[in-house]
């Protein structure tokens, strides 16, 4: 495949993201920031918040498997989760955590249990979503071109 | 991630211009948003430091006064919560603080306005939101400087008001009499303070008092523990028991409470606000009354709030604060030591400060000396190291006052002054009377009487102009025709006149400043709201006497004393009201047994609440403090460096 094609399909797998309701138009803005200076800026973010985020989910999930449930500590792992979601512009990852956060206010643990698990599934879904993404954006790249500009 | 280079105001270099290079501290536990906020911030040329904990973003703050325009806060952080490292760097430096969070629920960003934030953005935030926070830098600056217009009295004349401290040290030499000479190099260290920069309130390394951090837990003791008590009934002592911290000490305590109200004073943004109401001069300044509207004068939050100028203050404080005689000791302002007896004009030339008059005040010899002298002397000093050397004027007069008194009553004066609502231990005899002179003058010490005088030169915020008085003989004699001089050496010398009394005394006093005529003006520009309380107060105390005293009397024959409440001020002669204040607070209330000319013994009971009743006339550019909150406004100004160091 030639750069232009990379650079397309690139362009349609990023716009079907955005369709779909995985991005939103904060991740438009990571992008942006991204620039010669910084070439692997959305990549590094992102590989960050994955990393962040699969700790706190370990950690909800080890908060919510006690007997006694910490709901405060469950929030504040659900609030950064939210905030770092929000920051990287996944949104689906965004709202679950919103109806997240309700329950545990409501120190509903089932709710939160339920919660957790689809935040878990949102998560990976758009953690593989991005990585293939990124692997796209590889190949633009090891062809000697770059992302192009959304 | 740019580290921070110069200290230089509104950081910038080179030929960029403004915002760019504006620098900016982020403090984020959360990696992912501080990265990205960091990219966008740089993309928008600001100079950007990030910090992943608060308590780091802290030190860093403290460590680098100077060094950042604006901090961008997250609220949720594990090692401190975002609203206490606004808390604290509301209290301790004066920069715009942004919060952040994910939170956007209207409770929390009510916290953030509560807590002092500038602005508060909800995660995510985008680019353009921090390409418009440049604007509260400016903000910020711009009221500062207002702030310090209204201090000069509408000019710039700045540079003039500068205190000659070596004139004033030297003047102080001269005057100590008895040999005893103060300790100048105290005062001289303050003068470090003088050239910090507008927006850099503190340099902590300029003060040799032992620095008590306030970490955030100590903090949140505090907090809890002032919350506790109330704020109004907040007391360093009952706070100091409650938080039982080994090491701690009611200095640090009384000077951390008085930062903090400043911190709530400021937050509530009253000052700004109120200005053009005269009359609520005494007014509680915060509805919620977070800050105590117990009724405290506070001179120096006034002059802190750019209402009153430091002119005004030193004048005021010069009457309102006598100058202990005899035996009385005033402890150095700097310096938490016993001075077993000072004489002669201290000279604390450090800029920002209050330069306040000295407290003449003039107390029998006799009174003084029922009280020990080591005893006032501890008193004293154990007060004064309450206070950050800024506070030093006032504390010397607050000084002053309890320890000539050594009343309860006088307590009064002394927590009027302080607003800091402390309780002094001061007083070594509760049933003391003291004895007022009628007139109200308050003249310094004698030095005939041995006792040590010190006159605290008080320093006014921002203005260093110092205000001298000697104590002498001088202004016994003068006192006695009515007018204190305190001649020092002194570029300018205005005339503190006091306003003639509705008790009909007329004393003038005179204090020569040291620093220039340009003191004259300010103290004719200076808002009268501070003289109305004075002469309230000399009025109350006159009150019962009646008739006009002669200083010279009551001074020579000590049985008449001044509580020191001295109307004042040449230059503002016209615009002393004189209202009688009354104050319902039993603590407020002064006995004083004023003998006048007559002979008559008068049992004056002063109540003076500032708070409510009293009006001050002409005074159009006061705001509406509460007492309390003078204080702090004060300290906001002058004493924000001293948080950590006291």
């Amino acid at each position: 495949m030639d750069v232009s094609q990379l650079q397309r399909s690139w362009v349609e797998f990023l716009t079907a993201l955005f369709n779909e309701g995985f991005l939103d138009s904060q991740f438009n803005q990571l992008l942006q920031l991204q620039d010669e200076s910084n070439p692997n800026f959305v990549a590094e973010v992102v590989t960050d918040f994955f990393h962040d985020s699969e700790r706190l989910l370990n950690e909800l999930t080890g908060v919510l498997d006690q007997q006694i449930v910490d709901f405060k500590k469950v929030d504040s792992h659900v609030h950064q989760l939210k905030g770092s979601s929000a920051s990287i512009g996944v949104e689906r990852v965004k709202n679950m955590c919103i109806a997240f956060k309700a329950f545990c206010e409501e120190s509903n643990r089932e709710g939160c249990l339920r919660c957790l698990h689809q935040v878990k599934q949102e998560y990976f879904l758009v953690k593989d979503k991005l990585q293939t993404l990124f692997m796209l954006e590889q190949q633009i790249v090891a062809a000697g071109g770059s992302p192009p500009l959304m | 991630m740019t580290m921070m280079s110069s200290s230089s105001s509104l950081g910038s270099s080179g030929g960029e211009k403004f915002p760019v290079g504006m620098r900016v501290l982020v403090v984020d536990d959360d990696v992912t948003c501080l990265k990205i906020l960091d990219q966008m911030l740089q993309r928008c040329r600001y100079r950007v430091t990030t910090c992943c904990q608060a308590t780091v973003a802290l030190s860093l703050l403290r460590e680098r006064r100077g060094g950042f325009d604006v901090v961008i806060s997250d609220v949720h952080m594990p090692d401190m919560d975002g609203f206490n490292l606004l808390e604290l760097v509301g209290l301790e430096m004066d920069l715009p603080v942004i919060m952040m969070s994910a939170d956007g629920g209207t409770e929390t960003v009510m916290r953030g306005i509560k807590h002092g934030a500038c602005d508060y953005l909800i995660k995510p935030v985008r680019i353009e939101e921090l390409k418009n926070i440049w604007q509260h830098v400016i903000r910020k600056k711009k009221w500062n400087e207002s702030r310090e217009l209204e201090y000069s009295g509408g000019d710039d004349s700045d540079p003039n008001r500068r205190v000659s401290e070596d004139t004033e040290c030297a003047s102080s030499v001269n005057d100590g009499a008895d040999g005893i000479s103060m300790s100048h190099k105290k005062k001289r260290e303050d003068k470090e303070d003088e050239d910090d920069g507008e927006l850099d309130h503190e340099d902590p390394s300029s003060s040799k008092k032992p620095r008590v951090v306030w970490s955030v837990e100590l903090h949140q003791q505090f907090v809890s523990a002032v919350s506790q008590l109330g704020i109004e009934k907040a007391v360093p002592k009952r706070i100091l028991e409650l938080m039982n911290v080994p090491g701690l000490t009611r200095e640090n305590v009384a000077s951390h409470l008085q930062k903090f109200r400043l911190y709530l004073k400021r937050i509530s943004g009253v000052a700004q606000q109120q200005n053009g109401i005269p009359s609520s001069l005494c007014g509680p300044v915060e509805p919620d009354a977070k800050v105590g509207s117990g009724g405290r004068l506070d001179f120096q939050a006034l002059a802190a709030s750019g209402q009153i100028h430091p002119e005004t203050l030193a004048a005021l404080h010069a009457e309102l604060l006598g100058r202990p005689s005899g035996s009385l000791v005033f402890p150095a302002m700097d310096q938490p030591v016993l001075q077993s007896s000072r004489q002669g004009p201290q000279c604390i030339p450090s800029e920002r400060d209050v330069q306040f008059g000295q407290p003449l005040f003039k107390c029998q010899s006799r009174i003084t000396k029922q009280f020990p002298t080591s005893g006032i002397g501890e008193n004293m000093s154990a007060d004064f190291s309450i206070w950050p050397s800024n506070y030093l004027g006032t504390a010397d007069a607050i000084k002053n006052v309890g320890g000539v008194n050594n009343t309860p009553k006088v307590n009064m004066m002394m927590q009027v002054l302080q607003q800091q609502q402390q309780p002094y231990p001061v007083v070594s005899e509760p049933h003391h009377i003291i004895n007022v002179q009628p007139s109200c003058l308050v003249v310094p010490s004698r030095p005939s009487n041995s006792l040590s005088v010190s006159q605290g030169s008080l320093l006014l915020n921002q203005s260093s102009i110092g205000v001298q008085s000697e104590s002498s003989n001088k202004f016994q004699s003068e006192n006695s025709s009515g007018t204190v001089k305190s001649s020092s050496n002194i570029n300018g010398v205005p005339e503190y006149r006091l306003p003639s009394l509705s008790n009909k005394a007329s004393l003038h006093l005179e204090q020569s400043v040291v620093g220039d005529t340009t003191n004259i003006g300010v103290l004719n520009g200076s808002s009268v709201s501070f003289s109305s309380s004075l002469s309230s107060y000399s009025t109350s105390t006159n009150s019962g006497t009646g008739s006009e005293r002669k200083a010279g009397k009551s001074f020579d024959q000590a049985q008449a004393r001044n509580l020191g409440f001295v109307g004042k001020g040449t230059c503002i002669p016209s615009r002393f009201a004189v209202d009688d204040i009354e104050s319902p607070t039993s603590e407020q209330c002064v006995r004083n047994t004023s003998t006048g000319d007559d002979g008559a013994r008068v049992k004056q009971e002063l109540q003076l609440d500032f708070t409510d009743s009293s009006q001050v006339g002409g005074s159009t550019m006061l705001p509406h403090f509460s007492s309390n909150n003078f204080m702090s406004v004060l300290s906001e100004d002058g004493l924000q460096g001293h948080f950590t160091e006291c």
